[in-house]
């Protein structure tokens, strides 16, 4: 495989000459709109990711040895800016962002050289096992079990809530290799083939009415050890690995996203005549206020890593003044269409094809994946604020 | 995004902190209080004179250290988490940077380097009985006065005025023949009558300031003032933001600190998930008030297209944040937090006093609104 490394060549190059680079590149190479049926819409994002890979475009904050940018954070930053103005499509699947850290951290090199260029280029899609029917925010009590037999893990339980399961090619899970007390003392992290026998995948209808997660079931799925990244019973501390403040860097262009859809729900808003009404004008206040201040917060959060390398507390609240923002602004929107806002998208008077009521029902999500509000609330009061473990639950 | 993260900011607000550390702890702010006093003159005198923090946006040339609102912003909002007794948000916040910001060569040589060195103190007073900033809402007249004498005579009576009652001079927006404008009168001259408010806030003077015919000089005459005062009012706004979000922090800290040591049913109630969203939901406010505020103190110090609605936004934001953040330190504390001997108290005062010092919040959220072009 040869790799043209045009994008990392030059790793002092000014930021303006690598913004107009990135952006000819988008310009140049931009895949065009997605196609609306799913199995050409894979193929599509497939396609897209091969060609950032090939032209040494893909993973801005990868190591270069395989295959990514290695990126300054700053340029991590106008790459992400850069990415979301172009409206280019953005990574399949959540390997990506949440498993290929881990591997880069913890993985051997047999196990990094075979999974993470072909991750990054697009050619597996990787999916995340940690969730299941009885281990939501208790995580640490999963039981899903892994058996060891020889040189081999047999894999037998249930996850739940995984998306894009029915994409994957690969599942990165937590699974239970201790005694079924052992909570985070006995958890293994391993990679298991989604194709391998034993594996089902059962879509799983949301409340939208749209099938974005699934059910997983293992039934003796056959493991090979060398699948297993770092220690048996030591996969708990692995799951949440970042590589640096990558997932800062981004931060500015959700901001951007969010300013926009609220301009357009004024616009909209404006349209109706509903503007003068100061009931209404105060809630469109109070939505203006919090997008300028999710902005303010991310300029912090990377101007902290940028001058100190040091994300501090606004890195740690940003989600949770978003996600509430993302359902009041949905919400809200419903409520000024009012009776129109009922419509589906197929209703022919439906508003904007119903992307208000669709978001209302979408972003209910928002506060419960990926660890509910009240659980993030428990962790920004005793990570950041320093306040006591509640005595009656399991040490963390 | 410059704010806050060079060594030089870390240093100020080091230095401040320790300083109100050692010389206003709550009992030098309650000691000021219950004796009805504005300042302790030795506190005061270090402050100006050893540390320079009233000259610190007073540019260079009349005897300041040329800092701006950044600068100013870090000092505040150490005062505010304090709650210094001191003329220094009415001097420096207030009539110092209207002073600087007049353009008025004549009257800045005159007053900046008396405000500069804390010889000076000095009150901005604009609103009236209806307690607007409004310019078009201001009664109070100016009439030149004849040669020989010449100056401006001013009648009209002033409320709410931020340390008013002890300022050395006074800076008070009236109507002259040619529209609004401002007019320096004496705190000490003939026809100046003024007296404290018996207000919410007790850490803090409000004044009432009755002026009949009172001598005036006037200030940055070549100024259109309605320009000149819009941009004193993002100035100002930005700066109590700046004070409110200190406090806003002080009484999360307080409440925390409490929630780790106070014990009930055998155990800190700060382990309790109630407590522990409590605190969190303010962290989540204090943090992006500051965020607002140190956004605002740099678009206004770099006169940036966005300056009044950033310091609009930072104030109405952190009036609420500030407001929210005392009353739930008092409900966090319980009993001991509705005691007039804990500082809880004195918080809410602050933090009430400063979300309404500007007007009803509902008609800064209108401002706001329109500023955003909503």
């Amino acid at each position: 495989m040869t790799v043209e490394r045009a994008a990392t060549a030059t790793a002092a190059e000014p930021d303006d000459a690598f913004r107009a680079r990135l952006r000819e590149f988008f310009t140049a190479h931009h895949p065009g709109r997605a196609p609306k049926d799913a199995r050409e819409r894979l193929a599509w994002a497939k396609a897209w990711l091969a060609t950032l890979f090939d032209s040494g475009y893909a993973g801005p904050s990868w190591p270069r040895e395989f295959g990514g940018m290695e990126l300054p954070f700053a340029h991590q930053v106008i790459y992400h800016e850069e990415a979301a103005r172009a409206r280019v499509p953005g990574p399949l699947g959540t390997g990506l962002n949440i498993a290929a850290p881990t591997i880069i951290k913890y993985g051997t090199q047999q196990q990094k050289q075979r999974w993470l260029a072909p991750m990054l280029r697009g050619d597996t899609v990787w999916a995340q096992g940690y969730s299941e029917p009885d281990a939501g925010s208790d995580l640490p009590s999963l039981r899903t079990t892994a058996r060891r037999d020889r040189e081999e893990y047999v894999v037998t339980g249930q996850k739940v809530w995984t998306s894009h399961a029915s994409d994957a090619d690969i599942f990165f899970a937590l699974v239970r290799t201790g005694t079924r007390e052992s909570r985070q003392q006995g958890i293994t992290y391993l990679v298991i083939d989604a194709h391998a026998p034993g594996v089902e995948v059962r879509p799983l209808r949301d409340l939208t009415g749209g099938h974005l997660f699934a059910e997983v079931f293992f039934d003796g799925v056959r493991v090979p050890v060398s699948d297993r990244i770092g220690e048996e019973n030591g996969g708990w501390q692995l799951a949440r690995t970042s590589l640096g403040h990558e997932r800062s860097a981004g931060a500015l262009n959700q901001a951007a996203m969010y300013r926009r859809v609220l301009t357009e729900l004024e616009e909209l808003a404006r349209e109706r005549g509903q503007l003068a009404d100061p009931l209404v004008r105060d809630r469109f206040v109070d939505l203006e206020i919090r997008v300028r201040i999710i902005r303010y917060n991310a300029e912090r959060t990377i101007g902290g890593i940028l001058a100190r390398g040091e994300a501090g507390a606004t890195s740690s609240i940003s989600r949770l003044l978003i996600t509430a923002f993302e359902q009041d602004i949905h919400e809200f929107a419903v409520d000024l269409l009012g009776p129109a806002g009922l419509l589906g998208k197929s209703a022919p008077q439906s508003v904007q094809r119903s992307r208000w009521l669709q978001g209302f029902l979408r972003t209910r999500a928002s506060t419960i994946g990926a660890g509910t509000r009240e659980i993030q609330l428990n962790t920004v009061a005793e990570q950041v604020l320093g306040l006591p473990h509640d005595p009656g639950m399991p040490p963390r | 995004m410059s704010v806050g993260y060079s060594a030089e900011h870390d240093q100020l607000r080091r230095v401040v902190r320790e300083f109100l550390s050692q010389k206003s702890p709550s009992r030098q702010v309650r000691r000021l209080m219950e004796a009805g006093e504005s300042r302790d003159d030795e506190v005061w005198a270090l402050l100006t004179g050893q540390l320079g923090l009233s000259g610190i946006a007073v540019p260079e040339e009349y005897g300041g250290s040329g800092y701006g609102p950044v600068e100013l912003g870090i000092v505040l909002e150490e005062m505010g988490r304090a709650l210094l007794v001191a003329p220094y948000f009415g001097t420096v916040a207030l009539a110092g940077q209207a002073l600087a910001a007049s353009g008025d060569t004549e009257a800045m040589r005159r007053w900046l380097p008396g405000i500069a060195d804390g010889s000076l103190t000095a009150a901005l007073a604009v609103a009236e009985d209806s307690g607007s900033w409004d310019l078009t809402d201001v009664t109070a007249a100016a009439e030149p006065v004849a040669e020989p004498t010449g100056g401006w005579a001013v009648t009209g009576t002033k409320l709410f005025v931020v340390d008013g009652d002890t300022a050395d001079l006074l800076l008070v927006v009236a109507r002259a023949p040619d529209g609004p404008g401002v007019f320096a009168v004496e705190g000490a001259a003939a026809g100046v009558d003024r007296a404290r408010l018996d207000t919410l806030d007790l850490t803090r003077a409000l004044a009432s300031v009755t002026l009949q015919g009172a001598p005036a000089t006037r200030v940055g005459a070549d100024r259109d003032a309605t320009e000149w005062l819009a941009e004193v009012t993002n100035l100002v706004l930005a700066a109590l933001a700046a004070e409110q979000i200190g406090g806003a922090a002080r009484c999360l800290d307080l409440a925390v600190e409490y929630a780790k040591v106070r014990q009930q049913f055998g155990r800190p109630i700060g382990s309790f998930q109630a407590i522990k969203h409590k605190c969190a939901n303010l962290l989540l406010e204090v943090e992006s008030g500051r965020s607002a505020v140190y956004h605002a103190s740099a678009a206004v110090a770099g006169h940036q297209p966005d300056a009044a609605l950033a310091a609009a936004l930072a104030y109405a934001y952190c009036s609420q944040a500030f407001t929210h953040a005392a009353k739930e330190c008092i409900q966090i504390h319980g009993g001991i937090g509705y005691t007039w001997e804990h500082d809880a108290h004195l918080y809410l005062r602050r933090a009430k006093s400063s979300e309404l010092l500007f007007g009803p919040p509902a008609r800064q959220r209108t401002r706001l609104a329109e500023l955003a072009g909503i």
